[in-house]
Order: C-alpha cells, then sequence, then structure tokens
C-alpha cells in the first residue's frame, strides 16, 4: 500500500517539476530581452547566460532537448542564477529555507500540540468554564495576521521591550552553532512564534475538541468508563482516536510552512523564503522563482509522504488494504 | 443448568443478593422536560443466578442497568431510589462481603468496583473495542490497572488464558479489533469481562448482532462459563427464547416498567401479562413445535406525554375500562412468587384463556432438553 503511495507521489513530483519547466516558456513576449531591458547597462554576460539557461532561449535547441537538459542541471543540483542577486539559486535558497522552515515549521507544530492538548481538554470538560476559551481563540484567529502582527511588535517589543525586535538574530552576535547565537536565534524567535500560535491555535482547538465530543459518544469510551480506568486514561481513548484527522491536517500545514509565511517574515523582518518570494516577483527573478516553486512543491509532497507514513503508523485499518 | 432453582427458591434470602435495585426512577432530561424512562422499578440479582431483562427496544431495559451501574451519560439522571452492590472484598485479607450503595458511592469507589466486580459487554463488539488498539492491549489495561502487582508476562498469560476460554487462540492478541470477526470480538470482549472474575456480568444484548449460529455457540458458551465460575449475569435482549434457556428469572420491562417477573420456565410456558404474550408470539421459538409468528400492533407509547392507566392498554387486545384510567402496580400473583403488572388477573374467573395456561413440561421451553444439553455443563 505504501509502495503504491510512493510511486503515486514520484509521478506527481515528476508532474510539478515539468510544469514548473513548461510555465516559463509558455510565457507571451520574450522574458530574456524584457530583462535585458530593464537592466540596461548593468547586464553582465554572465546574466543573459543564467536568463538563457532558466528559459532555454538562445540556446537554440528543441522543447526536448532543452527537457533533457533541465532534468540534468536539476539533478546535479543546478537551478540556474539568480538574475537579481547574482548568485545560484540553490545558494539563495540554502540560505533562506532554513529560516523559514525553523520559524513556521516550530510555529506550526508548537500551535498543533498546544491546541490538541487544550481542544481534548475543552472536548472532555465540555460546558464547564474552559468553554470560554473558544471565543478568545477565534478572536485571534479572525483578526488579520498583519494587523495583529503588528499591534503585538509594537506593544511588546517596541514599548514594552520585552522581547528583541527585528531580525532573526542580535547583530552583535556572530552566527555559528554556540550558546550566544542560539540563545539569541531563541528569542527573537519568541514574538514571530507567538503570534503565529495564537492566530493558528483556534483551528486545531475546534477540531479537536469536536472530534473529541463525537469520540466519547463511542461505546469504546463507555467501556473505558466501565473498566473502572483512571480519568486520564479514559480521555487517552477517546483522544488517540480524535487526533487521527488533525494529523491529517497538520500535513497539510507543514506542506504549506515553506510558503506561507510571507507576512510574518514582512512584519518581523524575518529572513525566509516568503520574504525572498515576493523580491523575485516585484523583480521578475525567474530563476528564483522557478527554484522557490520547486522548493514548495517538494515540501508539500515530502509533508503529505511523511503524514501518510505517520497516519500508518497511528491508524491500524488504514493497514488493513496491504494485509487483505 | 443444575443450579437452576425450583419455584419455591425463587424467594430467597437477604444476603443471597448480588445486586439490589429499589425503587429506581431514571429519568432523561431535567425538570418539566424530563422524561420517564425507568418507572420506580425493583429487581435483585441473585448470587450465581442469570436474570433476563427484555422488552422491546426504548422499553427502558438498557436504560435501567447502565443507570443502575452509574454509566448512563447525560441527558440521563437518576431521579430516585437504591442500588446497592454485594460482593466478596478482595482488598480485605479475610474476604469478608461488603455491600457499597452504588448511588452514593464516591468516583474512586466506582473505580475500583468497576470491572473488578461488575463488567459489561456491549452489543457490538466492534465499537466496544477501541479501533486503534491491539486487543492484547485491552486485557493488559484492565488487568494492569485493577491488579498493580502482576507482572508483564503474567498479565499476557493471563489474556491468553482469557482467550483460551472462549475458544480463541492467544495469537489474537496481537491483532487489531477490525482484523476479528464478529463472533471473534464478541468472544474478545466475554473474555475480556471475565478477566477480574467479577460478581456480575452485564451483557447487553450481546448476540443481537451475530448471525443464528455464532449465536448458538455464544450462548453455550456462556451457559459453560457461568457453570465453572458461577458469576451473576443481567442478560438484556428482545428475544425471550434465547432468556428462557440462560436466566433463571426474566423481567419484561414495558415504556419504563416491570410488567412481569418469574422463574424463566413460568414466565415462557405460562405468560400472565399481555405484552409478554405479544413477545413470545411474535419471536420464533428456538426449539419445539412450529407455530404463527404475531406481532404486537402499534407501537411503544410517547414516554414524554403523561399516560393515563396501564402504559399497554392501547397496544393490549385484552384491555377494559380500568386499564385506560388506572395504572396497575406489580404484584405478586400467586404462591410461586411471580410477579405481574395487570388489572386481568384481579378476578381470577375473568382472565383469558392465552394468560392462564399452567406451566408446560420443560419439553417445550428447551432449557433441559437433550438438544440442548450440550450447552450445559
Amino acid at each position: 500500500m505504501l509502495l503504491r503511495r510512493l510511486s503515486l507521489y514520484l509521478v506527481t513530483a515528476w508532474v510539478a517539476i515539468t510544469v514548473n519547466f513548461l510555465l516559463p516558456r509558455m510565457m507571451p513576449g520574450n522574458p530574456v530581452q524584457q530583462l535585458i531591458g530593464k537592466l540596461t547597462g548593468q547586464v553582465t554576460v554572465q546574466q543573459v547566460r543564467a536568463i538563457e539557461l532558466a528559459f532555454g532561449i538562445g540556446l537554440h535547441q528543441n522543447l526536448w532537448d532543452q527537457y533533457i537538459g533541465y532534468w540534468h542541471q536539476l539533478l546535479v543540483g543546478n537551478l540556474g542564477v539568480s538574475i537579481t542577486l547574482s548568485t545560484p539559486v540553490s545558494s539563495v535558497l540554502q540560505s533562506a529555507v532554513p529560516w523559514t522552515i525553523g520559524l513556521i515549521g516550530v510555529s506550526t507544530i508548537l500551535s498543533f500540540l498546544v491546541g490538541t492538548v487544550t481542544g481534548t481538554l475543552l472536548g472532555w470538560f465540555r460546558g464547564s468554564r474552559l468553554d470560554s476559551l473558544i471565543p478568545v481563540a477565534t478572536f485571534f484567529q479572525a483578526v488579520p495576521y498583519f494587523f495583529l502582527g503588528t499591534v503585538v511588535l509594537l506593544v511588546f517589543g517596541s514599548n514594552l521591550h520585552w522581547f528583541p525586535v527585528l531580525g532573526a538574530y542580535s547583530q552583535s552576535v556572530t552566527p555559528g552553532w554556540h550558546w550566544d547565537f542560539v540563545f539569541s536565534l531563541v528569542r527573537y524567535g519568541e514574538l514571530p512564534v507567538i503570534t503565529i500560535v495564537l492566530s493558528s491555535v483556534a483551528g486545531w482547538m475546534l477540531g479537536m475538541r469536536n472530534m473529541m465530543i463525537t469520540m466519547i459518544a463511542e461505546d469504546f469510551v463507555l467501556m473505558a468508563v466501565a473498566k473502572g480506568l483512571p480519568r486520564r486514561k479514559v480521555i487517552m481513548h477517546a483522544a488517540r482516536n480524535a487526533v487521527l484527522p488533525s494529523v491529517a491536517n497538520l500535513s497539510l500545514a507543514i506542506g504549506l510552512v515553506v510558503s506561507g509565511a510571507l507576512l510574518v517574515e514582512l512584519v518581523f523582518n524575518y529572513p525566509g523564503v516568503g520574504d525572498l518570494l515576493l523580491q523575485a516577483v516585484l523583480n521578475e527573478d525567474y530563476p528564483l522563482i522557478q527554484g522557490i516553486f520547486l522548493v514548495i512543491t517538494m515540501t508539500v509532497l515530502a509533508a503529505n509522504l511523511l503524514a501518510d507514513v505517520f497516519y500508518f503508523v497511528l491508524d491500524p485499518r488504514t493497514r488493513t488494504e496491504a494485509a487483505v | 443448568m443444575s443450579e437452576r432453582p425450583t419455584t419455591s427458591e425463587a424467594t430467597t434470602l437477604e444476603d443471597d443478593t448480588v445486586l439490589a435495585i429499589e425503587d429506581f426512577c431514571v429519568d432523561y432530561g431535567w425538570g418539566d422536560a424530563a422524561v420517564r424512562a425507568v418507572n420506580h422499578v425493583n429487581l435483585s440479582v441473585r448470587r450465581s443466578r442469570v436474570l433476563g431483562v427484555a422488552g422491546e427496544s426504548g422499553s427502558g431495559k438498557s436504560t435501567l442497568v447502565y443507570a443502575a451501574t452509574r454509566l448512563l451519560r447525560p441527558p440521563g439522571v437518576i431521579s430516585g431510589g437504591h442500588v446497592s452492590l454485594t460482593f466478596d472484598d478482595p482488598t480485605s485479607s479475610d474476604a469478608k462481603r461488603r455491600t457499597v450503595d452504588l448511588l452514593a458511592a464516591t468516583p474512586s469507589e466506582l473505580r475500583a468496583i468497576r470491572w473488578s466486580q461488575v463488567s459489561i459487554v456491549l452489543q457490538s463488539a466492534l465499537n466496544a473495542l477501541n479501533p486503534v488498539l491491539r486487543i492484547g492491549h485491552e486485557f493488559d489495561e484492565v488487568l494492569s490497572t485493577h491488579r498493580p502487582g502482576m507482572k508483564k508476562a503474567q498479565r499476557r498469560e493471563r489474556a491468553a488464558e482469557l482467550l483460551s476460554l472462549v475458544g480463541l487462540n492467544a495469537d489474537r492478541l496481537a491483532r487489531f479489533p477490525h482484523e476479528l470477526s464478529g463472533g471473534q470480538r464478541q468472544r474478545v470482549m466475554i473474555a475480556l469481562a471475565l478477566a477480574l472474575d467479577p460478581q456480575l456480568v452485564i451483557m447487553d444484548e450481546p448476540t443481537t448482532a451475530l448471525d443464528v449460529v455464532t449465536q448458538r455457540e455464544i450462548v453455550n458458551e456462556l451457559a459453560q462459563l457461568r457453570a465453572r465460575f458461577g458469576f451473576s449475569m443481567i442478560f438484556i435482549t428482545h428475544d425471550l427464547s434465547l432468556l428462557v434457556e440462560l436466566a433463571d428469572d426474566i423481567a419484561v420491562m414495558y415504556a419504563g416498567n416491570v410488567v412481569e417477573w418469574a422463574p424463566a420456565n413460568d414466565l415462557y410456558g405460562a405468560p400472565r401479562h399481555p405484552y409478554t404474550l405479544g413477545l413470545l408470539n411474535s419471536s420464533p421459538p428456538l426449539s419445539g413445535e412450529r407455530r404463527e409468528l404475531v406481532g404486537i400492533a402499534g407501537s411503544p407509547p410517547d414516554l414524554s406525554q403523561p399516560i393515563a392507566g396501564c402504559s399497554f392498554h392501547d397496544r393490549c387486545p385484552f384491555a377494559f375500562e380500568k386499564c385506560s384510567s388506572q395504572a396497575p402496580e406489580l404484584r405478586v400473583l400467586d404462591d410461586s412468587g411471580r410477579k405481574v403488572a395487570c388489572w386481568l388477573h384481579d378476578s381470577p374467573a375473568d382472565v383469558p384463556v392465552a394468560l392462564r395456561r399452567r406451566p408446560r413440561d420443560a419439553t417445550r421451553v428447551g432449557a433441559q432438553t437433550p438438544s440442548n444439553a450440550e450447552g450445559v455443563v
């Protein structure tokens, strides 16, 4: 079953890469000429070649040969050269992707954990005073993120100075794997992480709460009570089943980690992929856009694969297909 | 069954009672919106005996038992009465008998009694077993919760032993519920129910979801297990012919009331309440001659509306004026101790023929016929 899934993913990846290859070539006009015109006076030979390589124009090859060449470049890790930055796209991505994965990844997982745990308790103790958490969480989800981020930044960062602001780490420490840097990283990450968790936790919470309420009505939860199990274990019986849809949603959320952080990175001036993509689009830096799309596609696919594996482990019923 | 009581034993000594339900009332909802689902019920389960509770869907039979064991979920509310459980206290060294007021018990007292003294088997074993846990985990969980002294290997051994009691191989422990057949799952539930040698096992329609062959096998196995371990049992079903094989006494419920209580053979062979008669006529006998099946006309009353008189009167073929104005109470009918709630028996001369048959010989009833003997040790 998992093997069949894997082959499905390979096909999807192939389609995504092919579309990524074809898209710039299907655009009207000649982007190379457009870009050269835009950059008149500053364009280097290297840049022209980079553009030509990215679009396969000027190489006088037919589409098929270009396609083969594209794959060849891709397999050796050559994504072309960024037009505006004059550096290889792969190294541009290497410097941006870890920031985004770090910030948004941590926030997403934290939000999932906090939301799922509170959702479990909200479901079990439904109708109690805990329920007042729901409107509060929903409020933060409803407030536009840009606004929430700015307010939090101004109040807790600029005015109260509880958290450092702007950037990913203090300018006074040199990046590297030592304690000062990691500490600075964590301190600078706190505010963006808290803001993201605040604005996204309601979804996890409500989803889990509703599934818990559905599960509590199940016979096996009644049986857990009848068995005289302590309340903690009874809740676990229900939660273990209620969490399954949330896990499926987590995979989608993780897939979007790389791309979905534009606003956060803008508000907090964080050096990630969202910021990079915005710059690339504004400057019509096609090789870079192509590279970012490729990374986003691959992350979404990888996250989905991971979720499939995780689900397979969590829910034995999905395993029967293989057994029968 | 050798321990089947004669009718004279039907009124046994007080200290032989395992579960005593007295003047028990259960409502659904609160205040004005409350619907009375169990109405002033008195029942008792005696040591090593089987009480059958029969009735249509919605008659209150499950509500009664779930409420009595404090398993009823909101909006079910216990609105009156007493329920007490008597058992040999395993925690005291001299195995002293203890009686616990179940309605007053604290959560921790309840947890200690649950499963170790009162276990339950539900109708659908697929829903009763947690779908994401292995069968072995279910056993391990109850054993580790209630027998903290047991080591992991001992618990596994005990689980395998329990499965063998119901004719399942120990390799089933590594399986998930969806990997077993319906009959196997119900056997697992029965084995699980016996894990801690409980005083009382509640069976809530355990065979209803199974085909008749599997049903037959499981009923036979239950009879064997009971003969071997001597636990008491409450068996809830709508199938009276099934009950008569397993139960010592049968209580027939209708609209939240017990309308007839009698030793199983008496009730089966000679029903005294028109509703019991209707139930018997609407299900085929497991053995004996064929007979025409007749359903009970109409449907159970809407309990949210006040009912004037006997709750069965508008479906009863024998109803007369008094039935629609005054509700009959459950009263002892004759010196055999059987009880019935029906005005027809007030004047013996007017009792319809169908309701004054003498208890037939056991040949019709089946429990002691050779064809069923393999089910009895």
